[in-house]
């Protein structure tokens, strides 16, 4: 391979070439600036040969032709190591001067990498590399150590109009004008000398020039001596095509000022001066200093020989004091001599001995330490720790030759110094290395990429960052690698930003905003930064693919209301499908509504079948989440939907609307209709136009801020105005209130939905967000009115349902249901007004009861001639009470009609649904046994618990329902109950009596008054007794049982029992226990239902306001239809010497039934008392031990008392048998009583029970068949109850 | 002292990095990893040269930066290990007993049903096994 055609023998070619020291009067350079240049400008152009064809015989004895020779001219003041700062201030101005070249593409989008390694080598290493690294390598010239920079000849120049010009030649050589290195003995002063006379040929005729030139030829010998004329052109300036002297004038003025002078007289002769000087002056010179120089040195180090010698001699024999900087060489030592000799060598082309001869040296320097001379020699093989910079480049320059870029990369990087500036420029080509070697390492182009641009950061080299960073984008593009993009996209964004390029810096900064894998404190910097960013661009950008905050697709909701309308916003929370199931006794069937399909259908609806449907006027709503990924919070401003309508006056134009994407205009409404669906700004601004447009709908807009990590759920509407098509496209939002984002709800959402078919079978997804507007209707508002939340069970409370309907055409033909009608009853429309609870109170004025008009499935008709219009709301009682503790949806469905036929819906349904929690409150139970001793009367048992947390319940009145039962204390209230409220967790069990009334009188206790009522019972199923349980009566009057409201969820809890309502046959009983929680410990969230209330009811009694109502349905102890009770002594003395003990009983058996009954009674002595103890207690169905219990211990404490210690259980013998026939048989009419005599004979003192007999019931129908379907039970025996007689020893 | 270890997929993307300084130098260990997988596939790519054989899945010193040796494993899957420590005289065994612990707590990680190959391994578990790893990395043989 040729080394001139390569970049590093072409390199060295221009940089490694003898110098010519120019030493001149200030008259040449007068003369020559006429042409705008300096003396060695003016010569710089000749000074490059290419085929000087010169022959060449240095060491060898073989002569060779030097083809390429170049010599560098430079001025006696420039021989000198360039001062560092100005070499560094220079060095900057190069990569400034570059960086400002480049502007031109630093807004371009950053290159593929792919694209980046398809290009060629020279594409990808910016130009100016070479230039820096030429001016780099300039910076460490002149030094005293290489013989190439050292001037080998020198030319005097004296202009031909200097006085004395002979002695100007001898002063020019005055010592102290030249540099030091001739001065000081780094280099041979004795070097070839020349000397030019220049003629201007301007200031006269060249004859005085010529007799200078014969004196001088006199003075300094023939061969040395020059005669230059210049400025030969007269008068006319001459234009140089292709001006020579363009390209080494490095300050920009114009270019064709250069040389106008100059003709071409003067052009040869400069050629001729120049050539004549480099081959018949220097290249002779050199080439004899390099033999004689090789002849001395093979004579002193070359050899074996020599070299022992040297070792053993050389330390000590320096003629040199030490300096700081290590031996200096003069220009006589040997070492010297072989440094200039390897040199020369080198500019002469014969790199053989120049290689030896840098090999001999570089051992010497490297024993001597003299570090500075060892890299000077080491350049060519191997690298240094200093001035290696130089030779680091020329060592990269061979590396890339030889296609190695890995390492010339590596080099790139170990000449990396301190300074940044410097680095950052080896850097930033040790990364376009890293991209040129074979395979390409991108990882490592890319981190050099990053260095460099970082330290050009610093250095405030900010397009130079900008390139490098832009390059490193292309590395990481598409990785996951998110810290080192989010650096890199940050700092491109200041660069930019510095620059004041908002618009690129902004999309860069972007990229880094949604870093939620980055600590808090960086996540703060890029935000700031982001903002800083917008802020001083000073406008609102509009983003598409703004990453904040990041919007939850799966959370879109929709809600509209087609003829389902909704209450409140969580009513569609509900399934569809309970909705359905409420609904369908209540919507018209299919056949009803097509009955004037002729006028009614609309033309629009069957087109789009699939299409939803909404209303013009009301609002359609839709909620997404918004999520903050940062740590930070951010304000999130103006969020609003993106919408387009296109009226449908044309029909064949809304449908195709429905299937393009673009733009397009109807006759109605013009710039309505752009569809956002690609990336596309302009289209985006269209829309803002759009939004702002509020002719044909409106739109919500929403503030929120979120916190770090929050997530919030977005409620926006669009209402339409005008009937057309309706397409929700996405939605905007302004991110700290000046960038704008879009989101388009695009067809990936509507692909997700139908994967999981969550959508609702009417609508088919491909519109699920297009909408048919129909023109408006009425719609129905609806409200209850402090329904409360939270509720104890058994809370009772008035409610009133609001309808409203704002339009002027009236809806009719209401309907209403409710889910669950054991917790909301409609009530009637009198009790509107009602003052609650007084209304529960009883009234000496009892109207029958009339039923709300329920139709069938619990379907209530509003009267026919209602209807809602305007501003008059239609208000309608309701009776809410808690039944069960739980959580409880409750829905209720109104069904209406349009007022209006020619509406193109004929019926809406509004859906109202709350939630409620009903707390636990008073759980009470009964026991109910038949009462020992009397006939037709039983014991009851209450427990109540108190279950409630904190509440204390004051328990008030206990009723029964029916008309056949009489209920009453067993004692005074006070007694058994005295604090009379129940706190927290407490129970407390309280007895009763409960009586089988008359059927047909009923006596009911109206204050202090008795009074009979005749009564037919099947207007009042309901009408039962009562007992107070609070014993101060002045609290009022008791509530009525038997009216609406408590009949009305009476009714409902028998039904959720499985109970008809048929109380006449039955033998169970109902209990209804009022209580209300104490107002002292309400708890708040109640306490606002219990003011709400109390402005409609209640005046003065706010206690009275809640009533907790507890319904129980418990059946009696006896199924049986024969009561019986025995009557006669307790205790008996008797004197058992004389004779047993007879004692005498009556026993009372009443028949309740309708029919005649025949019973046998039975009485049984065989069987031991344990036995019929424990036959009494399996017996009992009820098992109610606690009465026979207390009864025991009532006993024993009389036993003890009168002092008789008896067993209770004698032994074998049974103590007393029953006198009389075994077996008794009567016969008792309906409704009737009987009495049988009965008697014992006792032997020995002590207590007895006197339950071992059995009663042989058989119930005989009555003739007439009325009542057959009620006759359960026709016959059965029973036991007999426990009855304790004690017999006492009488003295 | 181990101060990263890093997983990274066979396209190239990091699938778990962990540091373990106190210091606020998740880029620059990034950038480490990151330049480190030039010198796997150079490894990889030239098995001859790097005097790796067949089936060796310990790929050894990647490179020495100034303060940093930087080791890599390779599994079968092509997913690269990377360790990044600050000791200068690190034993041979001892990182290669790291990695082969470290594969045994990536393959039970990527064996759990709910991780998406491909995707960053965000178990805790996995994140504690490595940092015992970590931990005792050099006691064993050091004792």
């Amino acid at each position: 391979m040729d080394p001139a055609k390569t970049s590093l023998g072409k390199m060295l070619l221009e940089e490694i070439t003898p110098v010519v020291m120019v030493l001149r009067t200030p008259l040449v350079e007068e003369s020559c600036l006429k042409n705008s240049l300096s003396f060695i400008e003016m010569l710089s152009p000749f000074c490059d040969f290419n085929n000087i064809d010169v022959p060449v015989r240095t060491s060898s004895d073989q002569p060779y032709r030097l083809q390429k020779f170049k010599l560098r001219l430079f001025y006696e003041s420039d021989i000198k190591q360039p001062d560092i700062v100005v070499a560094k201030e220079r060095l900057k101005q190069v990569i400034t001067e570059a960086g400002e070249k480049d502007r031109s593409d630093l807004s371009t989008d950053p290159l593929d990498i792919s694209n980046i390694l398809a290009s060629s080598k020279s594409e990808i290493s910016p130009s100016w590399f070479e230039i820096f690294n030429k001016e780099l390598v300039r910076t460490v010239s002149f030094s005293e150590h290489e013989a190439f920079d050292h001037p080998v000849a020198c030319v005097s120049v004296v202009s031909s109009k200097d006085e004395q010009p002979i002695n100007k030649f001898v002063d020019l050589f005055n010592t102290n004008k030249l540099p030091s290195l001739l001065n000081d003995g780094a280099m041979d002063p004795k070097i070839l000398k020349h000397y030019v006379l220049v003629h201007d040929n301007k200031d006269g005729s060249s004859e005085k020039a010529t007799k200078i030139l014969t004196e001088m030829k006199n003075t300094f010998g023939f061969n040395g001596c020059h005669l230059l004329c210049i400025n030969s052109s007269q008068d006319e300036q001459i234009e140089h095509q292709d001006n020579p002297w363009a390209p080494y004038k490095f300050d920009s003025s114009p270019s064709q000022d250069l040389g106008h002078y100059l003709n071409i007289d003067d052009f040869n002769e400069i050629k001729d001066l120049i050539q004549e000087l480099s081959s018949k002056h220097i290249i002779p010179y050199m080439e004899q200093r390099v033999r004689v120089l090789n002849q001395q040195i093979s004579a002193t180090r070359k050899g074996f020989r020599n070299q022992i010698k040297n070792l053993w001699w050389r330390k000590g024999k320096e003629d040199t004091p030490d300096s700081s900087n290590g031996p200096m060489y003069t220009y006589s030592s040997v070492e010297s001599q072989i440094r200039v000799l390897g040199d020369y060598a080198f500019m002469l082309g014969d790199y053989e001995l120049a290689l030896s001869n840098y090999r001999l040296i570089s051992t010497d320097y490297k024993i001597d330490k003299a570090w500075k001379r060892y890299a000077g020699v080491q350049k060519l093989g191997s690298s240094g720790r200093q001035y290696a910079t130089r030779c680091g480049l020329w060592w990269i320059e061979m590396l890339k030759m030889k296609d190695q870029f890995k390492e010339a990369a590596t080099v790139y990087f170990r000449i990396c110094s301190e300074e940044l500036l410097h680095s950052a420029v080896m850097l930033e080509q040790a990364s376009y290395c890293y991209l040129l070697s074979q395979p390409p390492m991108l990882h490592k182009y890319g981190f050099h990429l990053v260095l460099s641009g970082d330290r050009y950061k610093k250095c405030d080299q900010i397009k130079h960052a900008i390139r490098t960073y832009r390059n490193a984008v292309s590395v990481y593009k598409g990785t996951p690698w998110s810290y080192i993009k989010d650096h890199v996209h940050f700092h491109i964004g200041q660069c930019y930003g510095f620059l004041g390029m908002y618009d690129v810096a902004f999309t860069h900064m972007l990229e880094v905003l949604a870093c939620s894998h980055q600590s808090k404190a960086t996540q703060e910097l890029f935000l700031r930064e982001f903002l800083q960013i917008v802020q001083k661009a000073g406008k609102t950008f509009e983003v598409l693919t703004l990453q904040l905050p990041v919007i939850n697709t799966s959370s879109l909701k929709v809600d509209f209301e087609d003829h389902r309308t909704y209450a409140l916003p969580g009513s569609t929370s509900v399934k569809e499908s309970v909705w359905r199931s409420l609904e369908e006794d209540m919507i018209p069937s299919l056949p009803t509504a097509r009955t004037n399909w002729l006028e009614l259908q609309s033309k629009l609806l069957p087109k789009h079948k699939e299409s939803n449907i909404c209303v013009a006027g009301e609002a359609i709503k839709i909620a997404i989440e918004f999520k903050n990924p940062l740590e930070i919070p951010i304000s999130i401003s103006s969020v609003s939907l993106i919408c387009e309508l296109s009226a449908t006056s044309d029909e064949t134009n809304s449908d195709a609307s429905c299937s393009t994407a673009g733009i397009w205009n109807n006759e109605e409404h013009e710039n309505l209709s752009v569809i956002v669906t690609t990336a596309n700004l302009i289209l985006l601004a269209n829309c803002r136009e759009i939004i702002s447009d509020t002719s044909s709908f409106s739109l919500s807009e929403v503030n929120i801020s979120l916190g770090g990590g929050e997530a919030n759920l977005v409620q926006l509407t669009v209402t339409p105005k005008v009937e057309g098509i309706l397409k929700i496209v996405g939605v905007r939002w302004k991110l700290s209130g000046s960038v704008v984002g879009f989101y388009s709800f695009g067809s990936n959402y509507v692909k997700k939905k139908i994967a999981k078919g969550r959508r609702k079978a009417k609508q088919s997804p491909s519109n699920y967000l297009e909408f048919i507007v129909i023109q408006s209707l009425p719609k129905l508002e609806g409200f209850i009115h402090a329904l409360p939340e939270k509720a104890y069970a058994g809370h009772l409370q008035h409610l009133v349902l609001e309808l409203r309907n704002r339009s002027e055409v009236s809806v009719k033909n209401l309907k209403m249901k409710t889910s669950h009608p054991r917790f909301l009853n409609i009530g009637k429309q009198e009790d509107l007004d009602l003052e609650f609870p007084a209304c529960l109170e009883k009234k000496t004025n009892v109207s029958p009861p009339a039923n709300p008009k329920i139709a069938s499935h619990g379907v209530f008709l509003f009267p026919e001639d209602l209807s809602v219009q305007g501003e008059n709301p239609l208000l309608w009682p309701l009776w809410f009470r808690a039944a069960v503790p739980g959580n409880i949806s409750l829905q209720v469905v109104i069904y209406y009609e349009m007022g209006d036929l020619s509406s193109a819906m004929r019926y809406r349904i509004l859906r109202m649904h709350y939630n409620l929690q009903v707390l636990p409150s008073l759980d009470v139970s009964f026991k109910i046994s038949p009462y020992p001793s009397r006939l037709q009367e039983f014991l009851v048992h209450m427990d109540v618990v108190n279950k409630t947390n904190s509440e204390s319940i004051q328990v008030n009145q206990l009723s029964t329902i029916g008309s056949h039962w009489e209920i009453s204390l067993l004692q005074p209230i006070d007694t058994i109950f005295p604090s009379q409220s129940l706190i927290a967790g407490r129970a407390f069990s309280c007895f009763f009596v409960l009586k089988v009334g008359t059927r047909i009188c009923i006596f009911r206790v109206v204050g202090n008054q008795l009074s009979t009522e005749e009564s037919t019972s099947s207007l009042f199923p309901h009408i039962g007794s009562n007992v107070s349980l609070v014993p101060d009566g002045s609290k009022g009057a008791p509530f009525d049982t038997s009216k609406s409201p408590l009949a009305g969820f009476h009714d409902y809890e028998r039904l959720q029992h499985g109970i008809l309502i048929r109380l006449e046959a039955e033998n169970a009983v109902d209990f209804i226990l009022i209580s209300r929680p104490l107002k002292s410990n309400a708890q708040p969230g109640v306490a606002d239902a219990h003011h709400v209330f109390s402005h409609h009811a209640c005046h003065c009694r706010q206690e009275y306001t809640k009533l907790l109502i507890i319904i129980s349905i418990y059946s009696t102890a006896s199924t049986s239809p024969i009561t019986w009770v025995v009557d006669g002594p307790r205790t008996r003395h008797h004197d058992f010497s004389s004779s047993f003990c007879e004692i005498n009983f009556r026993m009372t058996i009443y028949n309740s039934s309708n029919a005649l009954a025949s019973i046998v009674l039975k009485t049984l002595d065989s069987t031991s008392i344990s036995d019929q103890l424990s036959d009494e207690a399996s017996g009992n169905q009820v098992g109610w031990h606690d009465v026979s219990l207390a009864k025991d211990s009532k006993i024993e404490s009389e036993a003890l008392r009168n002092h008789v210690r008896k067993s209770l259980l004698p032994e074998s013998v049974s103590p007393f048998i029953w006198s009389g026939s075994s077996s008794t048989g009567v016969q008792i009419k309906p409704l009737s009583t009987t009495e049988i005599p009965l008697q014992i004979c006792v032997f020995s003192p002590g207590t007895y029970d006197l339950s071992n007999y059995v009663l042989n019931w058989n119930l005989q129908p009555v003739k007439d068949h009325e009542n057959v379907g009620e006759r359960t039970q026709s016959s059965g025996t029973s036991l007999g109850y426990p009855y304790y007689l004690t017999v006492l020893p009488s003295d | 002292m181990i101060v990263c270890v890093a997983v990274v997929g066979h396209q190239n993307n990091p699938l778990y990095i962990q540091s373990f300084t106190e210091a606020d130098d998740a880029l620059k260990l990034h950038h480490i990893v990151h330049c480190s997988l030039d010198v796997v596939d150079e490894r990889v790519n030239n098995p001859k040269k790097s005097g790796l054989t067949l089936n060796e899945t310990f790929l050894g010193l990647l490179y020495p930066t100034e303060n940093y040796k930087v080791y890599g494993y390779l599994t079968n899957t092509k997913v690269k290990f990377i360790l990044v420590t600050t000791d200068l005289d690190v034993r041979d065994a001892d990182v290669r007993n790291f990695f082969r612990r470290f594969h045994a707590a990536y393959v039970d990680a990527v064996s759990n049903p709910f991780h998406v190959p491909g995707k960053k391994i965000t178990s805790r578990t996995f994140a504690e096994r490595v940092s015992n790893i970590v931990k005792s990395f050099g006691l064993s043989s050091a004792g």
